[in-house]
């Protein structure tokens, strides 16, 4: 009977086994795709449809009928004896390991000129906990609720922040963290987008704080947006990262006039009267707090 | 029987003999939007146009408390709604395109509304644009309020605006090594606000108008070998933008002061300002990986730009108004400032990463420099009885800033499941701004940045369904540019993942940063601490699914400061304790059946308590039943409760109702 069994398994691996004109063109230990095909058709059904595809049909890229094998390795001693030791799999990887594989021909692409920055290549983070390889859609293209669903499944503080009712339109849907973030990296802090070269994203939609001012604030520039505001959120009005207003000029504008200082910033001018209204918020009359093209002291 | 089954088996091998060589090519696969990835992919049979849309009407029950603040935080209204649709069309032949996919949310007077489209054809081009469109209102009648106290509600900074995005990219010959691209993007905002004049002697809130609208422009090049890759661009940007502050003549306003000036209550009875600003911008972009061997990749990016503005800005104003530096009443006033500047900025980065059997060496570095020069013209032109005194000023202006950054990390797998990364970063650099001539109380100062950062990591992975990364990095500073910038910081990230069931996911995450400056009179003390808990639990066969997260994060900063008025020094103390949950229940019922109706309950609350105690609570509920195969009737009720304890007279209560029909093909 088991001599039976063997007899059958043989002949069923031969009868999926590539054809010898297919086999031919593979290279010794070499499986091909449709071999794959038999066991994991639904993968292979779902891959059919994706932007990886490509690999199986394209000739010039190396691994026609084995896209498979492109990222899994040599199958045919999987296909004779099916088991886990004997397959590449990258999800099991270290993900240095895995995303080697990756960028095995994703490395030369624009998308990775930044990777040295991103803390997500630094944390071990693979591109598989983002991007499903079989996947039919490349994530690009997904509606913001699923590009924030993926981040917030690791980013929880950070999607805890978008809760409060001062915060910027991601649990409406209206925007995406890659609106503001670039998760492959980017020359600037965070890992934030760029607008026009190398300013900073927010200027792609707040394009009246840009600049350049004849009168910049310094911080605006030094520090970022970051330094006066919570962009994922905040309980403050404006997103502040203070309650009230005057304290987040006060935390810098404390320094003594006429004394050399280590840092910017100096005291206002003792007729600010902090008992008065007027004077407890600053950007009453400081409205040009992001830099003025007029007035020196923002005023204007 | 056994001789039976050889038959069967022998069959479809031989059936493999090649008779004729068979054609090589594939047949493109269907590309369409359906989630399921486990369709099949033959293309003839389906739908040239697959897709939903979603129509509706919204009742809102009316807003109990501040109508301002919900139109701040909300804004979401009554009437017809165009909820959403997603298409997309398919050609089976694919002559013109491939696929065409559109994507609408939120349109009907509603507070933020947007269209994405999408085109391609595989080899031959790439289309995507995309359109916002957000109201943009802001009144909290506590915030910059200088007459709450007299009873006058009015935000001083106020806004009712319209601000739209769009952004039009094409890719030609995506996929080989060569494709050039093109690129538009637009950002405009128009509408209406309440500003505040500045004089002297007083500040007067008046009705604003604002427009600005910026456009770029960029073309590129992106090269891509199996060794390298590289990517040219140039693009540039226009921008204008105008704003005017006016009050009709023959109005008094008296100003936030109410206080007379030497006996003179001062007023204004005429304004008209107006600002007239166009800039552009051209920049340069380069991008460079390789890997030259297979032990070591390469990474270059270079950025150059070069931003402009220039200004022209009148003003005229009557009324009772005062000049504090000569002590001088007069009764009207005109200027005008012819204001340029510009900002040369470069930055670059360049690092390579070194593989070794279990050891990476990655080493990088990182230069931004920005110098920003800007003059100003001014010509005013003061009015008292039958006297006019010339006044004119000539500012120039410099800030300049350059950041470098080196680092090196080594990673290292200690087995195939445990790796460690420790690195090290040094930041410098110098900042320096100046005025002149020089006059009034700081007119120039420079800065340094030194900065000396360790770092270390581990990410162990046990299994696949346990995962732990945790990171520490501590820093040392001998200088920095502000007394709330990063010092002497120490941060810790944990996360760790685990999948106890197939059914149930759970995820932690805890991070902590503590800051401190001790410069004398700063006495910077920063520290805040966040917890948070996920979890996802759907288990098979059932016909329910929940997911929930609680986060827990609690802020305290101690800082010194000095009072303006006597100069006495003072701590600024802000606390912030919060805790923040959101879940989200589904329910199909019952199981197994075609027309089955769903039900999805959940929604967010936050409270916090400390400097700014608020509560803001997100209930929302969603049931949906199918009517028809391609019908699907949905109802859905939202609830907004914002409350803030030191005011509430800001906070909000409503309930919105939804409901409508989905349309599917």
């Amino acid at each position: 009977m088991i001599r039976w069994r063997v007899v059958v398994l043989g002949f069923a691996m031969a009868a999926v086994a590539p054809s010898p004109a297919a086999a031919q063109t593979l290279p010794a230990g070499y499986a091909g795709s449709e071999t794959c095909k038999v066991c994991h058709e639904d993968i292979y059904n779902a891959f059919a449809r994706s932007p990886h595809h490509r690999v199986e049909v394209d000739a010039q890229r190396g691994w026609q009928g084995r896209a498979c094998e492109s990222c899994h390795g040599a199958a045919q001693a999987h296909t004779e004896g099916p088991t886990a030791a004997n397959i590449l799999v990258p999800a099991k990887l270290a993900a240095a390991a895995a995303d080697k594989i990756c960028l095995t021909c994703h490395l030369n692409q624009p998308t990775q000129a930044g990777r040295l920055e991103s803390s997500h290549a630094q944390n071990q983070i693979s591109c598989t906990a983002c991007h499903k390889v079989h996947a039919s859609q490349p994530l690009a293209v997904r509606k913001a609720e699923a590009t924030n669903k993926l981040c917030a499944s690791c980013h929880l503080n950070v999607w805890a922040q978008f809760q409060r009712p001062f915060h910027h339109k991601l649990p409406e849907e209206a925007m995406s963290c890659v609106d503001c973030h670039n998760p492959h990296g980017s020359i600037r802090p965070a890992m934030l987008q760029s607008f026009a070269a190398n300013e900073p994203g927010c200027f792609a939609c707040h394009g009246d704080k840009r600049g350049p001012f004849s009168f910049e604030h310094a911080p605006v520039r030094l520090e970022g947006c970051q330094a006066c505001h919570e962009p994922h959120g905040s309980a403050n009005p404006r997103m502040l990262i203070r309650a009230n207003v005057r304290f987040v000029c006060l935390e810098c504008h404390a320094n003594l006039p006429a004394v050399p200082s280590r840092v910017a910033g100096v005291v206002p001018p003792s007729f600010h009267d902090l008992r008065s209204p007027v004077y407890q918020n600053c950007t009453v009359c400081h409205q040009k707090i992001h830099g003025s093209h007029v007035d020196r002291n923002l005023l204007k | 029987m056994k001789t039976v089954i050889a038959i069967l088996l022998v069959c479809p091998v031989l059936a493999q003999l090649p008779t004729a060589p068979a054609p090589t090519t594939t047949a493109a696969p269907a590309i369409t939007t359906g989630s399921g990835d486990a369709a099949s992919p033959v293309p003839s049979n389906e739908p040239v146009l697959t897709g939903w849309i979603d129509l509706g009407y919204r009742w809102q029950t009316g807003v109990g408390g501040s109508l301002d603040t919900y139109r701040s935080i909300i804004n979401l209204g009554s009437g017809p709604k165009f909820l959403g649709a997603d298409f997309t069309l398919t050609d089976p032949r694919h002559k013109w395109f491939d696929t065409i996919q559109v994507r609408a949310d939120s349109w009907g007077d509603e507070p933020s509304s947007i269209v994405h489209l999408e085109a391609k054809k595989s080899g031959l081009y790439d289309f995507n644009g995309d359109y916002r469109d957000f109201a943009y209102f802001n009144f909290l009648p506590s915030y910059a309020d200088p007459l709450l106290s007299q009873g006058i509600v009015l935000d001083e900074q106020s806004f009712d605006t319209r601000r739209k995005i769009a952004a039009l990219s094409l890719n030609i010959r995506p996929g080989n090594w060569w494709s050039p691209y093109l690129g538009w993007d637009h950002d405009s905002s128009s509408g209406t606000g309440a500003a505040v004049f500045v004089t002297d002697g007083n500040s007067y809130p008046v009705p604003n108008t604002l427009r600005d609208s910026t456009n770029l422009f960029r073309a590129g090049v992106k090269l891509e070998k199996p060794r390298f890759h590289v990517t040219l661009e140039e693009g540039g940007t226009i921008f204008k933008s105008g704003q005017s502050l006016f009050q009709s003549p023959g109005s008094v306003n008296f100003g936030n002061f109410s206080e007379p000036v030497l006996g003179q209550t001062l007023d204004l009875t005429n304004l008209l300002a107006a600002y007239g600003i166009s800039g552009s911008s051209a920049y340069s972009k380069g991008l460079l990986t390789a890997n030259p061997t297979a032990w070591l990749d390469i990474y270059g990016q270079f950025f150059y730009s070069q931003p402009n503005s220039n200004v022209h800005y009148q003003q005229t104003d009557a009324g009772s108004l005062y000049l504090q530096s000569q002590i001088l009443f007069y009764s009207s006033e005109q200027e005008m400032v012819t204001a340029a500047s510009e900002q040369p900025h470069t930055s670059g980065s360049f690092g390579a990463e070194i593989r070794l059997k279990r050891l990476r060496i990655v080493e990088s570095w990182l230069t931004d420099r920005l110098h920003d020069a800007g003059a100003s013209a001014s010509a005013q032109t003061l009015m008292l009885a039958g006297t006019s005194i010339p006044l004119s000023s000539l500012l120039a202006t410099t800030l300049a800033s350059n950041y470098n950054q080196e680092a090196a990390d080594i990673f290292f797998d200690v087995t195939s499941r445990i790796t460690v990364r420790g690195g090290y970063r040094y930041v410098w650099g110098d900042a320096s701004y100046a005025f002149l001539p020089a006059e009034g109380l700081a007119s120039s100062a420079q800065e340094q940045l030194r900065q000396n950062i360790g770092v270390g990591a581990v990410t162990f992975r046990p299994s696949q369904k346990i995962s732990v990364t945790g990171e520490v990095q501590a820093a040392s500073s001998s200088g920095v540019y502000f007394r709330t910038s990063l010092y002497n910081y120490q941060k810790m990230r944990a996360q760790a993942r685990y999948q106890p069931l197939q059914s149930l996911s759970i995820a932690v995450d805890f991070t902590v940063l503590n800051n401190q400056n001790p410069l004398s009179g700063a006495n910077y003390e920063y520290s805040a601490l966040q917890e948070s808990l996920s979890f996802y639990w759907a288990p098979r066969g059932k016909i329910f699914d929940i997911q929930g997260s609680y986060s827990r994060s609690d802020l305290k900063s101690n800082i010194g400061y000095l009072e303006p008025e006597d100069l006495s020094p003072q701590i600024s103390r802000y606390r912030d304790n919060s805790h923040t949950a959101t879940t989200l229940f589904d329910l199909a019922w019952p199981h197994g059946k075609r027309f089955a109706p769903k039900l999805s309950a959940g929604g967010s609350f936050f409270i916090s308590s400390g400097s700014q105690p608020t509560s803001y609570y997100q209930p929302t509920a969603r049931l949906s039943v199918p009517l028809s195969k391609s019908a699907t009737w949905f109802s859905e009720w939202r609830y907004y409760g914002y409350g803030d304890v030191f005011l509430l007279y800001q906070g909000f209560r409503t309930h919105l109702v939804t409901t409508g029909v989905r349309f599917t093909r």
